[in-house]
């Protein structure tokens, strides 16, 4: 019975003109901004690929010169396209491409993307992740707000009602033939998209990539599959199919545009951040003054060159087996890098709860859960670009240690003119970057798959629920 | 007849719980976002105070200490952090702020203004170690965009009027109320007039009679005395009933086609998705597809090799720097002169690499061009740039800006960099006397122009939508479809 309820469904949306145009439209948008998104996605790829190369050239390429003069000249760390990023671009345009690695500082990433476009940006980007999140629960609501309300005014539903059809397999019919229209536009999106994961993945070699791409397609059906149960469920309770073409309007610009912007304002409130001035002032006065304000940095100075003369009991640094020079700059390194450690750590941490708060929102917007999900199974969330952060972090401060450590064992002390040799910048490995595993990532965006679920589960019930109490 | 006609309607409204309903939604809306756009000006406001308020101590430390120092100067001190040495004051220590203060409607719309910095700390390097400062943001946030009165006027307010005026003819037609009405003395669009304009009237009054307080707030009293802030005022409200009308129009013309209720709702949120989602997000693909920018990544590269072969031949450079700038050195030169060499370097780096970063200013002026001349495919994207451009948070006030910021860090590098050359010591009177930034504001004729030009698209687009509704409206069957 199912069958035969679905397969009328089915025919029927096929017929209508209208609705015919609309999915090809939508169907249409889906697969240009995949193809649109692997172009865009395989250039960046290309262009990152060859500056870290370029840096890497330009660091070895640097013939005799002072270390901590090197230190100061660093190399830049480029973000890597994630194979997954066509599909959902996320907050790449907003990080900033390239951090630079140098002494002494932990820099922010430069160059957002978006500040190299117009305004238009602001109106969202043409991504499949768009079409997938805003458009097709719009074409859904279309498909289906009169799959109830509509029978029961044209005088169809008492009819088959009649016939002895019970109305949860009256719901689940309709709930199949809506699904059998919607396969026709998403299953040659996701061969598509795996297509171009796969021409994609030869560069990239990340293992997970497969499992990772089921997840997100099987995220993106449950998000979808909300919407199919709540407009079956309105459909089936409002007075009219008007009205019920007005309640769930209003669901999708709630879900879709109002609470995703409210929740930016609220998360902002909530979790407020620094302004850079003040940040960076912070930063500084820690150096200067030590963490707890009473460890200045001359005191510390002080400090470290009794303890490394007590250590090799001398009484002149000059006496040193190794030189002073090299261990000062460390230990401002090592300095250094606790506070950086403390303030980025802090600032990061508020951003990721200010996220948290967006994932607790998606309790009222399903839209929240999906994009949170979709984000993060792309690599393309801030949780991701924090771990790129880090990691990138991590070889400045290798790359400063192995400079000053040729200056601790190379140099004398207060020789101001010594070069290291050429070879010594072979020492610092190239910058790799492995992303974080797939498990890590569905940790991470466990708040959100729970608040997906629980939308799934609550809109299957809530249809049953209505369709048994249906207006006949 | 009219007046009849409005005074039943309004007496038809006001007993319909949907206009109370989305009447109240509206308001909680603006209010939030009046909220919010405040709470970021403020925020901005302070920040700027908090770097004039650094730069002032700070000089007032640097002046100090050059006292100090003049009695007796520390044993091991740093060139780079001596309050007396030119290099160090214009580079490190002594550098100053220039920002760009939150014009007086900003609070109403965020724009770019959360992407784009505000302020730059000045320094004689070259400008792009300091133009790629960003303020501090969750790019999440960014991703999200706020929930401005922009947004609400974008988004929401055609809604608004989309509720209140898809089935204004078509639901007295389905309640049957229609004919009896067409069967007094009045002609079908005398009702139509009747009807929009009732609800234009509504509408127009919610969407404005907040702005008031609005401008009250943000202005505290001083709107009046604020530059361009009256004219920004009128412009704002000028630009929301222009796009009030356009919406009413474009429900006139569905109306018109003597469709169902649900059809007429299922067009005119058709035609919405259209004007305010995908038209402007297309037209984003085209225009940067069009002109694309290239990625900072190659530039950073070049910047690099530029900066290390020029610094490879350093001294050849300062060489040939001083001889094309006698009036720095006055005579002989001193070839060692680890300062003057940089910026000799510096200088020959700049001129390298000019092309390269022009290209990004080229295309992205090119795509804000053709952005320019495409918004007109939608009075979405029309009301975008105009709202940005009235809050002063769009890309013109920003290029505005920076070409100050450009004079003002000319202005610093000449005043420092022939110190450095000439080995002057710096006093406590070349500290008063350095250059300061003064943000000279926007010509308000100018956005003025731009706004209006943009504006005429709506009327254009409304005037078309109006006609063709009241001449397709001859044929209106008011009994079927």
């Amino acid at each position: 019975m199912i069958y035969k309820i679905a397969h009328k469904e089915f025919i029927e949306t096929l017929r209508d003109r209208r609705f015919f145009v609309a999915a090809l439209i939508v169907g249409g948008l889906l697969l240009v901004s995949l193809a649109l998104g692997w172009q865009h996605s395989r250039q960046i790829e290309r262009q990152h690929e060859a500056a870290a190369e370029m840096t890497r050239k330009q660091w070895l390429s640097q013939g005799e010169k002072a270390p901590h003069s090197a230190a100061h000249y660093g190399v830049y760390a480029f973000k890597p396209q994630m194979p997954l990023a066509f599909v959902d671009r996320g907050v790449e345009a907003y990080t900033g491409v390239a951090v630079w690695l140098e002494a002494h500082k932990q820099n922010d990433f430069r160059y957002r993307s978006a500040a190299d476009q117009t305004a238009l940006a602001r109106f969202g980007e043409l991504t499949a992740a768009t079409v997938l999140q805003i458009l097709l629960p719009l074409l859904i609501i279309l498909l289906a707000f009169n799959a109830f309300a509509g029978e029961r005014e044209s005088g169809t539903l008492r009819q088959v009602l009649s016939l002895g059809v019970s109305a949860k397999n009256l719901a689940f019919g309709k709930v199949l033939g809506l699904t059998g229209v919607l396969a026709l536009l998403l299953v040659p999106a996701v061969l598509i998209g795996a297509v171009a994961l796969m021409l994609n993945g030869d560069e990239a070699g990340e293992p997970f990539n497969a499992a990772r791409f089921a997840l997100l397609v099987i995220g993106y059906l449950l998000y979808l599959s909300v919407f199919v149960f709540v407009s079956l469920a309105v459909s089936a309770r409002a007075s009219s199919s008007r009205f019920a073409l007005l309640v769930l309007l209003g669901f999708w610009i709630t879900s879709c545009l109002i609470v995703p912007r409210a929740a930016t304002d609220i998360a902002r409130r909530i979790y407020p951040t620094a302004s850079a001035l003040e940040f960076a002032a912070q930063m500084e006065n820690d150096i200067k003054n030590g963490t707890d304000g009473h460890n200045p940095s001359d005191k510390r100075l002080a400090d470290l060159k009794n303890e490394a003369m007590q250590q090799y009991g001398v009484s002149r640094l000059e006496d040193l087996p190794v030189n002073f020079d090299g261990i000062a700059l460390q230990a401002g390194e090592d300095f250094g890098n606790q506070v950086f450690d403390e303030h980025y750590g802090n600032l990061w941490n508020q951003f990721e709860r200010q996220d948290k708060v967006r994932q607790l929102a998606a309790v009222l917007a399903p839209q929240l859960a999906a994009s949170s999900l979709s984000r993060g199974l792309a690599g393309t969330d801030f949780a991701q670009h924090r771990d790129f952060a880090i990691a990138a972090e991590n070889h400045r401060r290798l790359l400063i240690r192995t400079i000053n450590e040729d200056t601790m064992k190379n140099a004398r002390y207060g020789d101001t003119k010594y070069v290291a040799s050429a070879n010594l910048w072979e020492k610092v490995p190239e910058f790799q970057y492995a992303a974080p595993e797939t498990a890590a990532i569905l940790k991470k965006q466990s708040g959100g798959i729970l608040v997906l679920f629980g939308w799934f589960v609550v809109s299957i019930l809530l249809m049953i629920w209505a369709t048994a109490r249906m207006r006949v | 007849m009219l007046i009849h006609i409005i005074k039943n309607e309004w007496r038809n409204l006001r007993a319909d719980k949907t206009l109370w309903l989305v009447a109240g939604l509206f308001a909680v809306s603006v209010a939030y976002a009046m909220f919010n756009g405040l709470a970021w000006t403020n925020f901005q406001r302070q920040t700027i105070a908090e770097a004039a308020a650094e730069d002032s101590e700070r000089y007032d430390a640097l002046k100090k200490q050059i006292v100090e120092y003049e009695r007796s100067a520390p044993e091991k001190l740093s060139r780079f952090s001596d309050p007396r040495d030119p290099a160090a004051a214009g580079r490190n220590i002594g550098q100053k702020y220039a920002a760009m203060s939150p014009a007086p409607l900003a609070s109403l719309s965020i724009g770019q203004s959360d992407l784009l910095p505000y302020y730059f700390k000045i320094s004689t390097r070259s400008q792009q170690t300091f133009t790629a400062n960003d303020e501090l943001e969750n790019p999440t946030n960014l991703l999200a965009g706020r929930f401005d009165v922009a947004f609400v006027v974008i988004y929401l307010l055609p809604l608004l009027i989309l509720v209140l005026s898809y089935n204004f003819l078509s639901g007295e037609r389905e309640a049957g109320t229609l004919p009896m009405l067409l069967a007094q003395p009045i002609s079908l669009r005398s009702v139509v007039l009747g009807k929009i304009a009732l609800r234009f009237a509504v509408v127009t009054v919610l969407a404005l009679g907040f702005h008031p307080l609005v401008f009250f707030l943000i202005g505290g009293g001083k709107l009046l005395t604020a530059e361009g802030a009256l004219l920004g005022a009128v412009l704002w409200a000028a630009a929301i009933v222009a796009y009030i009308a356009f919406w009413f129009a474009l429900a006139i013309a569905v109306n018109a086609f003597n469709w169902k209720s649900a059809t007429n709702a299922i067009a005119l949120a058709a035609v919405w998705l259209l004007f305010v989602i995908l038209i402007p997000s297309l037209t984003g693909v085209l225009v940067t597809s069009v002109y694309p920018v290239p990625s900072r990544v190659e530039m950073i590269g070049a910047m690099r090799d530029a900066s290390s072969d020029a610094s490879a031949r350093g001294s050849q450079i300062l060489a040939k720097y001083t001889e094309d700038h006698p009036e720095l050195v006055q005579g002989e030169y001193d070839p060692n002169d680890a300062a003057a060499r940089t910026y000799a370097v510096q200088e020959t780096v700049d001129r390298e690499v000019q092309p390269i970063l022009a290209i990004y200013d080229e295309q992205l002026q090119k795509q804000q061009n053709l952005a320019n001349n495409l918004r007109f495919l939608s009075p979405a994207m029309v009301m975008q740039e105009a709202l940005n451009d009235i809050s002063g948070t769009g890309n013109a006030r920003y290029r505005h800006f920076l070409a100050q910021v450009k004079i003002f860090h000319a202005e610093w590098q000449n005043y420092f960099i022939p110190r450095v050359f000439q080995k002057a010591r710096v006093t406590a009177a070349t500290y008063d006397a350095a250059p300061r930034f003064v943000w000279q504001e926007e010509n308000s004729p100018a956005v003025a122009r731009r706004v209006l030009f943009g504006l005429l698209g709506i009327i254009a687009f409304t005037l078309a939508a109006a006609a063709f509704g009241f001449s397709a409206i001859r044929r209106y069957s008011a009994i079927g479809g």
